[in-house]
């Protein structure tokens, strides 16, 4: 069998429809970590012991265990529980979950680097626990830990192909469809690569832009 | 509701199949990831073009498209190319190549992490660039080198289970196997995701016995002379008085 560069650029628009759901449930799951990211942060930060105990469990169960099976138990599990939830949905919030742990993990680290001064100030005029996270804490670890963010965003991107396992219709199960009535399933899945990988270096380029102007901004 | 335990015990054999599918897998390809890794970050660390570029290619490839699409390529293309192979033998070439864009990251990190002097120094005595290499900046370079490179494993044990959309027999796929005959997808699963975390945490606590040997200094605590900031920018206890 020969390469068909037709049957490449024949998959092309379906493709790229079906790669707005990536974006979707990326922008979506990205969205929810980063709020869960940072709730978990300042729980933490309590340092109330049981919960930091039952965190750190948690933690270690998500970073010791395959996103694959994360998003089987959201999807198949969690219905033993009596919670149903659609494979979007339940895709969607394995993909946050996951995100969550590994952004608190980068704040974690973010944290411990950052320069205790202002804090210190803070503190010093007396200025409430809200205020303190919400203006000072923050915003300044946001611009710092933005590589490590654009990097977990590029690694949610590429989760969300994973969701094809759970019916999702997105860019691999849209290629794996289209491939099933051309049989050509070579061509279909590199048109379907060379799609995501542009829209990950995409999505590296702008994070290297963000840091640049912010880094101006910042003097 | 309660958790059906005798559905994993009457699995114990399909389950333990699997586990060791995973680890052969694992093994295999984080010993030939680290292999061409080696090759890959010396060319990337090359001042010439011709051999920095392919390198730096290889790597944002294969750092850029999620494994499944990645697996599904090698899967459907290396017929292509005249190569069939078994679906454990593709993937475990997929896992291989894949970790080995990442390790080639560490290996040229670990390199940097060296001060450059040290090469020219080993130069500068006569030694030639390979055996600089070998004695002067390999032993250097693993205090960098390990920690890095025990999470890349850790991640490719992981990513393994991507394998399962090719029925290859590793952990994750006799999981589904099981759930498809007991209907029971929470024990199911909650059982694969135990033994990986099992596998998983087996790597790190091999990883921190290495990290004594080479006197790591660890975890750093936060200073104690910024107790007050502590509260906000610390997540550990108070460190005692």
């Amino acid at each position: 069998m020969d390469f068909s560069v037709e049957a490449a650029l024949a998959a092309l628009p379906a493709l790229l429809r079906a790669t707005g759901t990536n974006i979707a449930i990326a922008a979506a799951a990205m969205a929810l970590a980063l709020a869960g990211g940072i709730f978990l942060t300042i729980l933490r930060s309590l340092k109330i012991a049981p919960v930091n105990l039952a965190v750190g469990v948690v933690i270690s169960f998500i970073r010791g265990t395959p996103v694959l099976i994360q998003i089987f138990l959201f999807y198949y599990g969690l219905p033993a529980l009596g919670l149903q939830l659609d494979p979007l949905t339940a895709g969607i919030c394995a993909i946050a979950f996951n995100s969550t742990i590994f952004i608190s993990e980068i704040m974690r680290g973010g944290l411990a680097d950052m320069d205790p001064g202002p804090v210190e100030a803070a503190i010093a005029l007396g200025l409430k626990a809200r205020a303190i996270w919400g203006k000072v804490v923050i915003p300044q670890l946001l611009l710092r830990i933005l590589p490590p963010l654009v990097n977990e965003a590029t690694i949610i991107l590429k989760g969300t192909a994973l969701l094809s396992v759970i019916t999702v219709v997105e860019l691999f199960r849209t290629a794996q469809q289209i491939s099933a009535t051309t049989f050509r399933p070579f061509e279909t899945m590199l048109a379907a690569a060379a799609i995501i990988l542009l829209l990950n270096v995409l999505v590296s380029q702008f994070g290297g832009m963000l840091e640049r102007r912010l880094a101006v901004r910042r003097g | 509701m309660a958790l059906d335990l005798s559905i994993i015990a009457d699995n114990a054999g399909l389950f333990a199949k699997g586990a060791v599918a995973t680890v052969y897998i694992s093994l295999a390809a984080i010993a030939a990831g680290l292999l061409i890794a080696f090759p890959v970050a010396l060319l990337r660390l090359s001042p010439r073009r011709v051999m920095s570029w392919p390198a730096m290619a290889y790597v944002e490839l294969f750092r850029n498209i999620p494994f499944i699409v990645m697996l599904s390529l090698f899967f459907y293309g290396l017929p292509f190319f005249g190569l069939r192979l078994q679906p454990m033998t593709t993937g475990i070439v997929a896992l291989a190549l894949f970790g080995s864009a990442y390790f080639a990251e560490i290996v040229r990190g670990a390199i940097l992490s060296v001060p450059r002097g040290q090469m020219e120094s080993a130069r500068a005595i006569g030694m030639s660039y390979l055996r600089a290499l070998r004695e002067i900046i390999f032993p250097q370079m693993l205090r960098f080198f390990i920690p890095a490179a025990t999470n890349t494993s850790i991640s490719l044990v992981k990513e393994s289970a991507v394998l399962a959309t090719l029925s290859v027999a590793e952990l994750t796929y006799q999981g589904l196997i099981v759930q498809g005959q007991t209907y029971a997808p929470f024990e199911v699963f909650l059982a694969t995701a135990a033994i990986y975390w099992g596998l998983t945490a087996l790597l790190a606590a091999g990883f921190r016995a290495s990290e004594r040997r080479l006197g790591g200094q660890g975890r750093r605590g936060f200073s104690s002379r910024h107790r007050l900031a502590a509260r906000y920018l610390s997540l550990e206890p108070e460190p005692r008085s």
